[in-house]
């Protein structure tokens, strides 16, 4: 609990002076791409939950790569350095189902990961019209997931959804290459996503999202991967 | 130039917001390969009577055998009246004489759900069944009552 806040705390401070710099250059950016994800866990319950079927069903997708977005606001504090704030946004879930004439039974996760953090960048190698940045940011990581199981056998239809949460710190380190053009600049971003893994809760009840298979280990989200993003700049000039 | 680059990249944005919710639409559709049906036999102490009379009552026994199968359920009726209703594969149950109105030979029907042996998904929750009707002359000899 103690870590908890003290983190949360040096991550709201980093976010202040982000934005309480706000002077002269300023800017906002925003990107759009795909991130892939370990949830390992998640794979694991999945494998779990299809061997409960009464039939043979199959995976269809298992946390597959899926949208990643961003948006941060960012002040060029040297002309090499710049920090900021950004909110993160990534979705990614899987699913097993089993469909025959005389019914279906399917179990979907869905994952939504919400990131909010500061980052810092350096710029190493600027031209006239090119930027190559390094990046580096810490970030609160809240993951909403669901598990929705139903079947439906003839005109008999039954399901259940439970919904978990879980909190976790994040670390990212990318690059960036923008090209600029008169008043804004495009560029791709890529980079890596450390999570380190938060336990999964029960939104209602609080109660831990337990190993099926050993009821002393609580299942946890983890983001943890690669991600590419398109990326748009615009600076604000006061 | 700038003006239009924005509009277009705010276009693509709007326009690929349903990815931002993951979403899988896949059914991993199968067609079940049946196995072979279940043979049923049923013994009564009715099979080797012909019209067995019901003075003031008349026990049925039965055993039923599903090779291959399991039996659901059983239901007997008489004169459209349920008299007796179970899931066990052996069993006995009594005809009452006051089931019927008037003397004379009446039907006691007999209707067994075992398992179909599709493998499909109902037949594998067991809300999938065969059916096997039968039915029985059985003589309602109430003047002797009388």
């Amino acid at each position: 609990m103690i870590k908890k806040f003290i983190y949360l705390l040096t991550l709201s401070l980093l976010l202040i002076s982000s934005t309480s710099v706000l002077a002269q250059s300023l800017g906002f950016t925003f990107a759009l791409g795909g991130a892939s994800v370990k949830m390992n866990d998640m794979k694991y319950l999945q494998e779990h939950i299809l061997d409960t079927y009464p039939v043979e069903g199959k995976i269809t997708s298992s946390f597959p790569p899926f949208t990643s977005a961003s948006i941060s606001v960012f002040k060029q504090l040297y002309d090499h350095i710049r920090i900021g704030g950004a909110y993160s946004y990534s979705t990614t879930g899987g699913k097993s189902s089993y469909a025959d004439y005389s019914g279906n039974i399917s179990t979907e996760i869905n994952a939504t990961s919400h990131r909010l953090g500061a980052y810092i960048s350096y710029l190493v190698s600027g031209g006239n019209r090119l930027d190559l940045l390094l990046k580096g940011s810490l970030d609160a990581n809240y993951t909403s997931l669901s598990i929705q199981s139903s079947y439906n056998i003839y005109s008999y239809q039954s399901g259940i959804n439970n919904y978990y949460r879980s909190i976790s710190p994040a670390i990212t380190v990318g690059t960036e290459l923008m090209y600029q053009f008169n008043k804004f600049s495009l560029g791709i971003e890529a980079g890596y996503l450390v999570d380190l893994a938060g336990d999964l809760k029960n939104r209602d009840s609080g109660e831990a999202l337990l190993d099926p298979n050993d009821f002393e280990r609580t299942l946890s989200s983890d983001w943890t991967g690669w991600y590419v993003q398109i990326k748009g700049m615009i600076p604000l000039k006061f | 130039m700038g003006k239009y680059i924005i509009v277009i990249i705010s276009v693509l944005l709007f326009s690929g917001l349903p990815a931002c919710f993951y979403s899988d639409r896949e059914l991993f559709e199968v067609e079940p390969i049946p196995g072979d049906p279940p043979l049923f036999s049923l013994t009564t102490n009715l099979d080797t009577l012909r019209n067995p009379p019901v003075n003031d009552s008349l026990e049925v026994s039965y055993e039923v055998e599903i090779s291959g199968g399991e039996l659901y359920y059983l239901y007997a009726d008489v004169a459209s009246i349920t008299i007796y209703e179970s899931d066990s594969s052996s069993g006995s149950f009594w005809i009452n004489a006051s089931l019927a109105d008037s003397p004379g030979v009446d039907s006691l029907h007999m209707e067994f759900y075992y398992s179909s042996n599709s493998n499909s998904l109902a037949d594998k929750v067991g809300y999938e069944a065969l059916v096997e009707y039968l039915s029985f002359a059985i003589d309602f000899n109430l003047e002797i009552k009388k």
